[in-house]
């Protein structure tokens, strides 16, 4: 049992000021599966929480450039959007492994880019499809690259007076292709032991002109691989190169050991993981035939 | 804390109840309403012991704040059985002994007949994972999804009649 006030603006204006007023003691809820289970166990006392599911909008929108996803959008409803499947799958796969349908008609992306656990599924993807996170004060809007959104294990630059009002991702030509792979103890219900991302824009003669890698649960926040991804830029995807990769994604991690896995099993899973989604990549496979 | 008016229409019926904001549904549907049907397990989401639907879709009552709920159609396992008969689910969890304990049986039922609200045809792979957010400690899984699937074959057989 917890004890808060609960506040659902009917407008943007509305919500905003109430997050400036009560700053730091106001928390915004919207699928409150991961809040309601932190206020629970007492780890956060909000005086007040904000609900955003009565905003006008909260869909998907689409411009000829980039698609933004709103500020309630669930992970259910990404799933359903046949406009995702087609240009985020690898978005799609991730929100599909996130706790089990019950959470998921519930737990929205904003939340869990918000919540910044290192072991958020749906930033991987987001993180190498290059999202950016719209956010909202009394001051305006400001656009943070989600590569540079978090700080810390739990951490993000969003100030206690900010909501963030739309994840904006780029789009992509065909020749891109982005995969998720999450080792879990279980298939459903279960936080990532190591998780990644991979999106390649590969040419026509199949050289690699746009790489980026994302991993989860082996660092304070999730991070990208830089090392790696400057290894495959300009290159094909041959077994050489994924190989190089792979060891090289390893630099990108600093796990820690807990009650999932050990930092060196985590390490290795980094190299593993990398291999993997880079041979899904160049074999043109799915997530249906990934096997992990 | 101020005390709020909710309206919730909970298996048809509307209730208006005054309850503090942040309780959630399940406090609401067990403590205020008498609805014990739903359980409460792990109160964290981990277990769906707790699973109800909102609008047509499986939700953890324990993370749904009342007020959240607020103008929104609640079904709960009480709201299955019509005029003393059993829902076919019901019955072909008892014809197929889909539980042990029954702790589970409430959340699993939701979970399923949120499924089949959605997918009228589902194959066991959809069935498994509808309930990957439900905890059978007995471990009747297999039993539920032949449950799931007793009650397509009886609703198509019906229709064929």
């Amino acid at each position: 049992m917890f004890h808060a006030n609960y506040v659902a603006p009917s407008s943007l204006e509305e919500l905003l000021s109430v997050l400036h007023h009560y700053g730091g003691e106001a928390k915004i809820i919207a699928g409150g599966t991961d809040l309601i289970p932190q206020m629970r166990l007492g780890k956060l006392a909000p005086r007040i929480l904000v609900d955003p599911q009565r905003l006008p909008s909260h869909g998907i929108t689409e411009t000829s450039q980039s698609i933004g996803l709103g500020a309630c959008l669930t992970h259910t409803q990404v799933i359903n959007s046949t406009l995702m499947q087609r240009v985020y799958p690898a978005l799609v796969d991730a929100c599909h492994q996130i706790g089990g349908p019950p959470v998921r008609n519930r737990g929205t992306l904003m939340g869990n880019l918000a919540n910044a656990s290192p072991a958020a599924d749906s930033a991987l993807p987001l993180l190498v499809y290059d999202a950016q996170v719209v956010t909202a004060s009394l001051d305006g809007e400001q656009v943070i690259p989600l590569r540079e959104f978090y700080t810390g294990p739990g951490q993000t630059r969003l100030a206690v007076d900010e909501f963030i009002c739309e994840i904006r991702v780029p789009k992509f030509s065909d020749q891109t292709k982005a995969v998720f792979l999450k080792l879990g103890n279980r298939k459903a219900m279960a936080i990532a032991v190591a998780s990644i991302a991979v999106c390649l824009s590969l040419d026509e003669l199949g050289q690699i002109y746009q790489a980026r890698i994302a991993l989860g649960s082996v660092a304070p926040t999730p991070v990208r691989a830089y090392h790696a991804e400057a290894i495959l830029l300009s290159n094909g995807l041959n077994d050489e190169i994924i190989f190089a990769a792979a060891n090289a994604a390893q630099q990108a991690a600093s796990p820690i050991s807990d009650l999932r896995a050990s930092a060196g099993y985590r390490s290795k899973m980094v190299s593993v993981l990398t291999r993997r989604a880079l041979q899904m990549i160049s074999r043109g496979l799915s997530q249906d035939d990934a096997n992990v | 804390m101020s005390e709020f008016e909710l309206h919730l229409t909970i298996n048809g019926v509307l209730h208006v109840i005054q309850a503090e904001p942040c309780l959630t549904l399940l406090d609401i549907l067990r403590d205020k309403l008498n609805l014990t049907g739903t359980k409460e397990g792990c109160g964290v989401g981990d277990c769906g012991a707790c699973v109800v639907l909102i609008n047509g879709q499986a939700v953890n009552a324990c993370l749904v704040l009342a007020a959240q709920a607020e103008g929104k159609q609640v079904i709960t396992v009480e709201g299955l059985a019509q005029d003393g008969n059993l829902h076919p689910l019901q019955q072909a969890f008892a014809e197929k002994w889909a539980f042990q304990c029954g702790f589970c049986t409430p959340g699993m039922l939701m979970s399923c007949y949120a499924l089949l609200l959605n997918n009228p045809d589902p194959t066991p792979e959809d069935i498994r994972d509808a309930i990957t957010g439900n905890l059978c400690r007995c471990g009747t899984y297999q039993s539920v999804v032949e449950a799931v699937l007793s009650t397509v074959k009886v609703s198509r057989k019906a229709s064929h009649d």
